[in-house]
């Protein structure tokens, strides 16, 4: 709005001669159209691989799409959905996905939190610690998830070694892909490792900008540093804690690298022998990629879509009051 | 209203610049492989691991200057995933691709999307291959996409030194003759476990899949039913013995902890086929003139084995045929055989003195090329239904689930037939 009505103004303080046809065009084209010109490359980009993806996707979940069997091609209608709702492994792969969501989400946000506490205060080699914490992020996903593949290995394992050093399961070592609990605990404990760091660091930058004269004035009146930490430190960064609440969200409900790779036969996409972690993601590309049904596969993933949508707000809305609700 | 058609000329605008840039690169790859005759050729050729062929990709350039062939080895899944999605996409496949046995059958029901190969002049070499080879790769309604390269053949590797400690036979005749069945194979192993305390096989799922290649009958009948009573069930029963009997170290294929426990003694015999004898040396080199071969017990059995398929989305299949056609021919099949061991589809080439009497230096001198060619010709041809695949995984996973302690053994059966009838089910 103020650049079209900058031109009136300018064109009262000084008349300029009355320009030609083509000036007067490229004039009103420099000034309207351009701007729309510098911002499309990310709309155009975002449309074809955003919402191009999302469209096509909606339509071919509503057809059968096999190739395995062509013949069986064509519209399906909701039926691909229908099935969603009896499929037992769907529901399997849902509860998995929260209880690894669940299991790595509000562990690593707390931990965070404590963690970029700590850093801001007065510490020596600040930038060394800072940085600390960010090195897992670093890494390569596919390379920490293999070498916690083998940490968390039955025989000859890190993490049963550590177990037996406290005494437990000398006699038949822990198979942590049998379970749901050990498996989901393996995997939650990767995405942890990976994301405290990222967290803590951008809570970290919003801690800094709060102002040190609220901190003096609360231990005045005599808060304790925790109390510090809960009414003033997280109020105060809440635009920040709700950026990662969202982030890791989405991120956690779309979990698919660390169980993959933490299979044992992750040909499969089964997650584990008896689906002990399969996520939803995970479950996307089987059905897609190895049962190879991709209309099926792609209703699956346009309920992922809404179920990350719904949870998100959940999320949200709850983090807002949280911060005491502004 | 004027606001929005001017942003939407200037999305246009834009798009068309960016149209532009990518309509300018598009041209010079077609540039590039526009393959008039005379011109320069390049065929991109898709496998996984060495298959040996850098030393015929130069004799084949060197013979035709206008061919370049540029080889592009990768992951054995990935390179298989990948020729899927740009089957389904419509470009990107390159000209030729390797594809294995585990994933022939998903291929050859698009064939379609493939070269056929008797339109090329393929059908001259049908009677070359092994009639089940030859078959595998050929969809229902008589389409070849594939012709064969190597076969896996199956035999069962042990150790001779865990052996000869456990107080049993060394040489492997002896060896041989200890297990004519899979009954006297559980036997064996008891002794051995009895005797040093280790476990014998690496696993239950390694002992499924061969003794269901033996069957006549695999999970599918040619009608496409389920028959889960009838090979699978014999499979499933040897593998449950083998568990309940306490022999199996439970460890899965390629994996971390499959690899270490060849390092660590963890298993004596292990079922494998031609290209499986790469991998032990690579994985315990230390262990060299410890493994030998015997023969399996059952008789024949194949594991693995490829085939070269043309996309037919490729600008260049004619070359690409002619290519093709020259690498399975006997004197290039030998090559390969020379350079990486892999046994050819052929039954001629078995009888070749190249194949009878090459001795695997690393397997205690064993002759490899007659013990797996045997097998490879002795294999009742096995009809691997469209979903094969699924269904192996979801048996293969029951069979983990009682190697876990999550699934007694005797509960076992019916729980493996709901699994397989679940993804029977998907495929009607």
């Amino acid at each position: 709005m103020s650049l079209t009505d900058l031109r009136p103004a300018a064109r009262h303080s000084a008349p300029p001669p009355p320009p030609g046809k083509t000036k007067h065009w490229l004039y009103r084209f420099d000034i309207k159209t351009i701007p729309y010109v510098f911002i499309s490359p990310f709309f155009i980009l975002f449309a074809i691989f955003g919402v191009f993806p999302l469209i096509f996707n909606g339509i071919v979940a509503l057809r059968t799409w096999r190739l395995d069997d062509r013949s069986l091609d064509g519209w399906a209608g909701f039926a691909n959905f229908e099935r969603l709702l009896t499929d037992e492994d769907f529901w399997n792969a849902l509860g998995n996905t929260f209880g690894i969501f669940i299991l790595s989400t509000v562990p690593q946000l707390l931990a965070a939190l404590i963690i970029a506490n700590l850093l801001n205060r007065k510490l020596r080699a600040t930038t060394f610690w800072r940085i600390g914490i960010l090195l897992p992020y670093l890494t390569p996903v596919v390379a920490s998830t293999l070498v916690f593949a083998i940490f968390f290995a039955r025989d000859n394992g890190l993490a049963n070694w550590f177990l037996s050093l406290v005494g437990f399961g000398q006699e038949t070592p822990l198979d942590w892909r049998a379970q749901k609990w050990s498996a989901w605990i393996a995997i939650a404990t990767m995405v942890n490792w990976k994301w405290i760091g990222y967290n803590a660091l951008l809570y970290l930058s919003a801690m800094q900008s709060i102002p040190k004269d609220v901190y003096e004035a609360a231990a005045v009146d005599g808060a304790s540093p925790w109390k510090q930490l809960w009414s003033i430190t997280v109020p105060m960064i809440q635009p920040v804690v709700l950026f990662t609440v969202i982030l890791s969200t989405i991120g956690g409900l779309q979990l698919f690298n660390e169980p993959m790779m933490f299979d044992e036969n992750p040909q499969s996409a089964s997650g584990g022998s008896d689906g002990q972690f399969q996520t939803i993601a995970q479950l996307i590309y089987k059905v897609g990629w190895k049962d190879l049904d991709l209309g099926y596969a792609a209703s699956m993933s346009w309920a992922l879509f809404l179920i990350i949508l719904v949870v998100a707000g959940i999320n949200f809305a709850a983090t807002r009051r949280l911060g005491g609700g502004r | 209203m004027r606001r929005t058609v001017r942003a939407g000329l200037a999305g246009v605008a834009a798009t068309l610049l960016i149209a532009g840039c990518s309509g300018q690169s598009l041209e010079g790859n077609d540039d590039a492989s526009n393959g008039a005759s005379g011109e320069q050729i390049t065929l991109k050729v898709n496998f996984w691991g060495d298959m040996g062929l850098d030393a015929l990709k130069a004799k084949y350039e060197k013979d035709h200057p206008n061919i370049k062939i540029a080889l592009n080895s990768g992951e054995f899944n990935a390179q298989h995933e990948d020729l899927q999605k740009k089957l389904v996409a419509g470009s990107g496949a390159p000209d030729i691709s390797a594809v294995d046995e585990g994933f022939i059958v998903q291929f050859r029901n698009q064939a379609d999307k493939f070269v056929n190969l008797l339109d090329k002049g393929g059908a001259d070499f049908q009677s070359k291959y092994l009639d089940w080879k030859w078959k595998a790769s050929m969809s229902a309604d008589g389409k070849q996409i594939g012709l064969g390269t190597d076969v896996g053949g199956l035999a069962m590797c042990y150790r001779s030194d865990l052996f000869e400690k456990a107080g049993l036979p060394k040489d492997r005749d002896a060896v041989s003759k200890l297990w004519t069945n899979w009954d006297d194979f559980i036997k064996v192993g008891q002794e051995y476990t009895k005797k040093t305390g280790k476990k014998f096989v690496d696993s239950g799922t390694n002992l499924f899949n061969p003794v269901l290649a033996q069957q006549p009958v695999g999970f599918y009948d040619e009608q496409e039913n389920l028959q889960m009573d009838g090979g699978p069930k014999v499979a499933f029963d040897v593998s449950m013995k083998a568990i309940d009997a306490g022999i199996s170290a439970n460890l899965a294929s390629f994996q971390p902890n499959w690899d270490q426990g060849f390092k660590k003694d963890q298993f004596a015999v292990l079922a494998c086929p031609a290209w499986m004898l790469g991998h032990i040396q690579d994985t315990a080199p230390n262990q060299k003139g410890k493994w030998d071969i015997a023969a399996i017990p059952g008789g024949g059995g194949n594991w693995g084995g490829s085939w070269w398929t043309i996309p037919s989305q490729g600008k260049n299949i004619d070359a690409a045929a002619d290519f093709v056609k020259w690498m399975v021919q006997p004197e290039q099949q030998i090559e390969v055989f020379k350079t990486v061991g892999n046994l050819p589809s052929q039954p001629a080439l078995y009888k070749d003195p190249a194949v009878l009497d090459y001795k695997k230096e690393f397997m205690s001198n064993a002759p490899t090329g007659q013990i797996f060619a045997a097998t490879a010709e002795s294999l009742k041809p096995q009809y691997l239904g469209k979903k094969n695949g699924p269904t192996r995984v979801a048996v293969e996973n029951v069979i983990t689930r009682v190697q876990q302690g999550g699934l007694k053994s005797d509960a076992a059966w019916p729980e493996a037939v709901k699994q397989a009838e679940k993804v029977a089910k998907t495929a009607k």
